[in-house]
């Protein structure tokens, strides 16, 4: 991969979406431009409304833009069709979320391997568990497990198949301070260890100094576009 | 590495085991009750198809009137060998019964060997075999003892004979009688003691086996002719013309030798005399046959294999809508599993998971649970299933043992056809759901249509606008109720609509009847040439032929073809000059109107007949056609003037007897009915439990879809302090109040899927009547629908009570 390429891993390029028709209409992204590098730590940060978690799905391939493009590796989604948008996913993304939406009745180990499944080249999943912190949880169910082992076993299943980006929708929204910097750390680690582009989309502001990478959103376009260059470790964040 | 996904099926079984138990249960009942009916079907079929082998069954017999000489037998045609059937027709006395007839024949060797269904043949004087079923019907048994013609005899034997299977004591009868006619097999001595007239009966087998019904006609009708002749001119000839101009020649030398006069020539008494001493040895020889029966005329040996069909094609559909129930409940279950799971398959969607991958996943359970039912059903079907059909056969007829045999038939109906079914139900519903985007998934927005501005509502009570809001908001889930409630009533309209139809028809057969009786002569003329008439005012001719359909839903059919008088007073028509009227149940069965012409057949032979349809007639008992006695006679190229006998609604006494070839009445009209109602009727209990419990199941379902849905609200009215009886009367009596209409509305609904479905299975047997329920009917199913609802409400009520008040609380991205 060119330096070029490195530096436009991934290209957000004037990008619009609106819902509804009509006098309801509303565009929630107008002309969303910026880049990621790969092996990036970028955040994507505003208020509820700001159009975050639209262009996260977007960028994830299951919402579709109604203008622009994205591409990642020079590859264009807008030119995939839905089998080859499945590929995609399947082959460079994990996903993460707010409500970690694991199998209910597979217990922790068997919900990463999910993720294991989809990879030809899965990451160990022992040493993942253990990475995690979940060696000792392996064989509980997700109802057995506090909501920061439920999250860590969701990020489990999105990394276990070593993906090139791994995005995350409000990861730390539903825990509690302590649980919420765990996560934040233990993203930041796998980060650093695996090399996936992180692209994370919070509210928290606080986040912010632990990526490289800021994207501010307002109002469906993009306010600032902050490389961090004095980033600190998660378990140093406050708020 | 396997789809880890696929461990949670044993887990899933394990959770919902009571749902799946049940819906288990219910199909591998259903699935071996067909498989039993299909499996005792080709099994007896085969037996029967064996017994020719087996047993040396019969090509058909002949009756003499007196023993046949050695001679004469020689001379009988070369392409068949006889065999003596002798037997005494003699009064039977067991307990139960005084009337009985019994045919009693000699322990047979070569042919229509008995099968021995219990016990032995007799070995002395004072042992007799009886017919099984006869024994069954009068209570008798092995170590009994009957009294035949008099004498006591100990039963050692309970027998089947290949050429009586089916009771029938005259061919020309159009029912059997295995209550008061039974057949028995005695010693040689024991017969010969015997009291009682013998029968001079002669059983034949061809010496090459005849390939179809029709070479047994051409044979039969050449081979009865040359019997005749042969037993008339004490084997002289079997060449009619040559036999007739025998019978001239000897009428001309008796009267030449009678009145010799001068003028008769001393040459002419010599030649006479010397002709008529030439045939002296024929006159010992001579001998009138009285009956023939070709084994594919016998009614004794053909009426139960075809009676068997009947009924699989009656199951064949009852397996077919009941599958289709269940595949629809499975359909609904794995819906609202994914419904409940949508949030999980947005995230296995949004990492890559194939649409596929999660449809095979899903598809799992429906087919795993259909092949285990199907497993079971079979062995079911092949054992004591089987054997419950079986012995309903065996309660009909006199039918030899079988052996149990692999039916592909069975296989492809129980078996093939439901997994198809259910995988085509569950494939359809599962891969429109999966078709939402992953995003919808994750949002879990799985509504299809776009969302629509809430509707305003009339000045109702509030708690009655609640009501209607929830009614509206549930509508997906009411019209999933509707369907449910409709397939349960389509089954139920079965179980309880068939044995009403078979009880209406029995009623109404009285009014449907041309007549009350319908005597059938052997000729319109008797024995010295004279038209047979009768002094009986309610007497009228008519003719009637049989012959079959050519083309049409149901190829090979029998069809009554009449010829009345013009003025008939029992077909109430004017009947046309240039055509023919159809009897409504032949015009609703094959799709007729004024105008078709339609071409019959006679059944064993290739000549066709065409008519011209000039009307209905409304005559729902049979499958006829009706026209002038003088065309009839015209088609048939009959004389004029001749007939078949005489309609009458009273019983004519002045006919001899001997002139009468069989006489049709009420019962024997009946037929189809009766056996239906034997063979079927008695499952149709067991359908209307499985109705009631397959009620309960899909209305439990699909109540908890809705109130599992609702759960949120549920909680939330709770949380604002509405008590348990407040929110049953918002969310239970609203659905109680939509089942109640639900169920009505598809009772009658499910009428209209009976008759079309009645109408397929009519088309493939044999006969026609329409589809009855009676308004009793009808409540009686949606009394039964009520039921399994209220059962539920039962649980639905403890459901509502259960839905914790912290539910309302929950994080719903």
């Amino acid at each position: 991969m060119s330096e070029k390429e490195l530096q436009e891993f991934l290209s957000v390029c004037n990008v619009y979406k609106g819902f509804g028709e009509g006098d309801s209409r509303q565009e929630v992204l107008r002309g969303m431009d910026f880049q990621v590098r790969k092996g990036e730590f970028c955040v994507l940060l505003g208020p509820s409304g700001s159009g975050k978690s639209t262009l996260l799905n977007i960028i994830g391939g299951i919402d579709s833009a109604d203008d622009g493009y994205i591409s990642i590796a020079g590859d264009k989604l807008r030119d995939m069709d839905e089998k080859a948008l499945t590929r995609y996913r399947r082959k460079h993304l994990g996903y993460v979320f707010q409500l970690y939406n694991l199998i209910p009745n597979l217990n922790v180990k068997e919900n990463i391997e999910v993720g294991a499944y989809l990879s030809d080249d899965p990451l160990d999943i022992d040493e993942l568990l253990n990475t995690l912190g979940l060696w000792d949880h392996r064989y509980k169910l997700p109802n057995q497990l506090s909501g920061g082992q439920q999250q860590r076993t969701s990020i489990g299943r999105a990394i276990v198949k070593n993906p090139d980006i791994l995005l995350c929708d409000e990861p730390t929204g539903a825990l509690d301070y302590n649980t919420s910097k765990e996560i934040l750390k233990l993203i930041e680690d796998v980060n650093q260890k695996y090399g996936n582009t992180v692209i994370m989309v919070t509210h928290n502001n606080a986040i912010q100094d632990m990526a490289d990478h800021v994207i501010k959103l307002r109002d469906g376009v993009v306010r600032k576009n902050i490389v961090n260059e004095n980033k600190i470790s998660a378990v140093d964040l406050d708020w | 590495m396997r789809d880890p996904i696929n461990k949670r099926i044993l887990r899933d079984l394990a959770k919902e085991w009571k749902r799946y138990l049940v819906l288990f249960l219910l199909m591998s009942f259903m699935i071996g009750i067909a498989s039993g009916m299909f499996v005792a079907n080709g099994s007896m079929l085969k037996a029967f198809d064996d017994s020719y082998t087996k047993y040396s069954m019969e090509d058909g017999h002949f009756i003499l009137k007196e023993e046949a000489t050695e001679e004469l037998l020689e001379d009988m045609p070369d392409n068949i060998d006889i065999y003596e059937q002798f037997f005494k027709e003699v009064p039977e006395v067991t307990d139960g019964n005084e009337d009985a007839v019994v045919r009693v024949f000699r322990i047979r060797e070569d042919l229509n060997i008995a099968c021995e269904n219990e016990g032995r043949l007799p070995e002395t004087e004072d042992e007799i075999a009886i017919d099984r079923m006869h024994a069954n019907n009068v209570g008798v048994g092995i170590g009994d003892t009957i009294t035949v013609s008099g004498k006591d005899f100990t039963i050692v034997g309970l027998i089947a004979l290949p050429d009586y299977s089916t009771l029938f004591k005259k061919n020309s009868d159009i029912m059997f009688n295995a209550i008061d006619f039974d057949v028995a097999l005695l010693t040689d001595s024991a017969w010969d003691d015997l009291n009682g007239n013998i029968t001079y009966e002669y059983a034949f087998r061809y010496d090459e086996t005849p390939a179809s019904d029709k070479i047994q006609k051409e044979w039969g009708d050449d081979l009865v002719e040359k019997i005749a002749v042969i037993a008339a001119t004490g084997g002289y000839t079997d060449n009619k013309d040559e036999a007739e101009e025998l019978a001239d020649n000897v009428d001309e030398w008796t009267a030449l030798l009678e009145n010799i006069d001068e003028t008769t020539s001393m040459e002419d008494i010599s030649e006479a005399m010397d002709n008529l001493e030439a045939l002296e040895p024929y006159g010992d020889n001579e001998n009138e046959l009285t009956d023939f029966v070709p084994r594919y005329a016998n009614q004794a040996i053909q009426f139960a294999p075809e009676d068997f069909g009947s009924d699989v094609a009656m199951m064949g559909v009852l397996v077919y809508v009941f599958i289709a129930v269940l595949a629809f409940v499975f359909a609904i279950t794995t819906s609202n599993t994914i419904t409940n799971e949508a949030a999980v398959i947005g995230t296995l969607r949004a990492t890559g998971y194939t649409r596929g991958e999660l449809i095979r996943y899903y598809m799992m359970m429906p087919v795993i649970i259909t092949v285990l039912s199907a497993v079971l059903g079979n062995i079911l079907g092949y054992t004591a299933f089987k054997d419950t059909v079986v012995s309903m056969y065996y309660n009909s007829y006199s039918l030899i043992t079988y052996e149990t045999v692999w039916n592909p038939n069975a296989f492809i109906n129980t078996t093939l056809i439901p997994l198809v079914v259910m995988t085509a139900v569950n494939l359809f519903v599962i891969v429109r759901k999966m078709r939402l985007s992953p995003l919808k998934f994750l949002r879990r927005d799985l509504s299809t249509s776009k969302r629509k501005k809430a509707m305003r509502l009339p000045r109702f009570r509030f708690l009655n606008r609640f009501r209607l809001r929830i009614l509206l908001q549930n509508i997906g889930g009411y019209i999933v109720l509707f369907f449910g409630i409709s397939f349960v009533m389509l089954l139920l309209a079965f179980s309880v609509g068939l044995p009403e139809t078979l009880d209406h028809y029995k009623e109404t057969m009285t009014e449907e009847l041309i007549s009350e009786y319908q005597y059938i002569l052997k000729d319109y003329k008797d024995e010295d040439g004279s038209i047979i008439t009768t002094d009986n005012s309610d007497a009228e001719i008519f003719s009637m032929e049989n012959l079959v359909t050519t083309d049409g839903v149901n190829v090979g059919e029998g069809i009554t073809v009449y010829g009345v008088t013009d003025d008939s007073s029992y077909i109430d028509a004017d009947l046309p000059e240039d055509g023919v009227l159809i009897s409504s149940a032949y015009g609703t069965k094959f799709g007729l109107k004024e105008g078709d012409t339609i071409v019959l057949k006679e059944k064993y032979a290739d000549k066709t007949y065409e008519f011209t349809v000039r009307g209905i007639y409304n005559y729902t008992g049979g499958l006829g056609i009706f026209m002038k006695n003088d065309m009839f006679n015209d088609v048939f190229d009959l004389e004029e003037g001749s007939f078949s006998g005489f309609f009458s609604s009273s019983k004519i006494s002045d006919i001899d007897e001997d002139m009468i070839y069989t006489v049709i009445t009420k019962e024997d009209i009946m037929s189809l009915s009766t056996q239906l109602d034997h063979s079927m009727g008695s499952y149709m209990d067991y359908v209307s439990i499985a109705c009631l419990l397959i009620g309960i199941l899909v209305i439990y379902l699909l109540t908890k879809l809705i109130i599992e849905k609702n759960a949120g609200s549920i909680s939330m009215v709770k949380v604002l302090g509405y008590e348990n009886s407040e929110i049953n009367s918002l969310y239970v009596n609203l659905t109680s109040a939509v089942v109640i209409v639900f169920a009505f509305v598809s009772a009658f609904l499910s009428i209209y899927g009976l008759t079309f479905i009645f109408k397929i299975i009519m088309c493939s047997m044999s006969g026609w009547f329409d589809i009855y329920i009676s308004f009793k009917g009808i409540l009686k199913m949606v009394g039964i629908l009520l039921v399994s609802y209220f059962i539920v409400s039962f649980f639905d009520v403890q459901r509502i009570k259960k839905i914790p008040l912290t539910d309302a609380l929950k994080n719903v991205e």
